[in-house]
């Protein structure tokens, strides 16, 4: 092939491609708008109670950023994170931030959980998955799990696995919260 | 089939995939190095630095770009959070590594970037399955009888796709004779890539619209094939020249 000959190659691949990207462009959103455990997407909402009995709505706290964390008192990780997450909570609720921390309980011993909480200082909302719904629902293969909501309800970041850092945290939460 | 592939290869594992695409992917550049003038001590001994190179690139890039969060904590940045991190950020600094130690040795960087083409292509390989594994870079919905069903729809299996094409390239880049002109393999396999990504970009649900609903993806993939041609085109010119 010669010079001229690839040149016309070249122009005609590059014109073809031009002109595929004008007939695939589409106008709105780009994520989807039905729920699913993704960035993009929608969070699942759900409904679980605290120890105490107090109920918690996922889908009441739009307008707040919310980090979903999946964990039980078994993990490692999960133990190993949770003094970042409370030292995040403290520093960025009054802007409009929130942690919901929803434990495995139908994987766990419900009388640990108290004692955890004591022990680590934790006051953020601690939530019992009883049955596995919201673990289903969010398709938890791995402990712990963290979901960053937005103030609209859309999920920004997951991080599977752990322990998660302070600094990891204050990037998705303030990524979460703009 | 993808249930159990999913199972298996869940988020955090997903990320074995690519370690065992990086590994065959050297095996194999390792095979036919000598073909393009570099030999196996410089191709394992260039990968392994900018190996390095892009792990802490990619970390320090990230830090940069989020330095008020690191500045409050800043024993973050030598945490073990794989999620600090930026890829192309990681990438830059394995090129600026790649560039040094070519000079360094004085090799040619384009021969060194052709000896690492297949393990390129394998790597691309192993990323569309890691995508199918943990579910992102997924597809627009559809009615197609291969659709796969991810995040409650019946969606067009894009990392497939990615997997398929990068498979097609790997094995046209295999079949012919290693070139001997430096840098036509792997700007070849870059013109290719470039190209499978700028169509199938369109299948994608994960895109960014720039304007007027065009892709941020497609675009970067059009000027992508545009400097592979110009820089096929002086590699060639050059090459007949000598």
């Amino acid at each position: 092939m010669n010079r001229t000959q690839r040149i016309i190659l070249y122009l005609l691949i590059l014109i073809a491609g031009a002109s595929w990207i004008a007939l695939s462009a589409e106008t709105g959103e780009a994520t989807a708008t039905g729920p699913a455990p993704q960035a993009g997407f929608l969070a699942p909402d759900f409904t679980l109670q605290t120890e105490a009995g107090e109920t918690y709505t996922l889908s009441d706290l739009k307008g707040q950023a919310v980090l979903v964390n999946m964990w039980a008192t078994w993990c490692p990780p999960c133990k190993a994170e949770m003094p970042a997450i409370e030292k995040m909570y403290n520093e960025y609720k009054d802007q409009g931030f929130t942690v919901l921390a929803v434990n495995n309980t139908f994987q766990d011993d419900p009388f640990n959980i108290s004692p955890f909480a004591e022990n680590y200082g934790l006051t953020f909302p601690i939530l019992l998955d009883q049955t596995g719904e919201v673990s289903r629902n969010y398709q938890i293969h791995s402990l712990p799990s963290s979901f960053f909501i937005n103030r609209h309800g859309i999920i920004t970041e997951v991080i599977i696995g752990g322990p998660m850092s302070e600094a990891l945290l204050r990037t998705r939460i303030e990524e979460a919260l703009k | 089939m993808l249930e159990t592939f999913q199972n298996l290869f869940a988020p955090p594992r997903h990320m074995i995939l690519l370690v065992i695409a990086a590994w065959l992917g050297l095996t194999l550049a390792e095979r036919r190095t000598e073909k393009f003038g570099v030999s196996k001590d410089d191709l394992n001994n260039v990968s392994f630095y900018s190996l390095i190179a892009f792990v802490i690139g990619g970390r320090i890039s990230y830090v940069l770009q989020n330095i008020s969060a690191f500045s409050k904590s800043p024993l973050g940045i030598i945490s073990i959070n794989p999620d600090l991190f930026d890829p192309i950020g990681a990438l830059a600094a394995a090129l600026i590594v790649l560039f040094a130690y070519s000079q360094r040795k004085q090799l040619s960087v384009w021969s060194v970037l052709d000896a690492l083409t297949l393990f390129f292509a394998i790597l691309a390989i192993g990323l569309g399955l890691s995508h199918l594994a943990a579910g992102t870079a997924f597809g627009l919905p559809t009615d197609l009888p291969w659709g796969i069903n991810l995040w409650n729809e019946t969606r067009h299996p894009t990392q497939l796709y990615d997997a398929i094409a990068s498979s097609l390239i790997l094995i046209l880049l295999w079949r012919f004779k290693p070139n001997p002109h430096p840098g036509i393999t792997f700007l070849t396999f870059g013109a290719l890539t470039a190209l499978s990504q700028l169509f199938l970009q369109a299948f994608r649900a994960d895109y960014t619209v720039i304007f007027n609903g065009l892709r941020q993806e497609q675009i970067l993939a059009w000027f992508a094939l545009l400097a592979c041609f110009s820089l096929l085109e002086i590699r060639i010119r050059s090459a007949n020249k000598t």
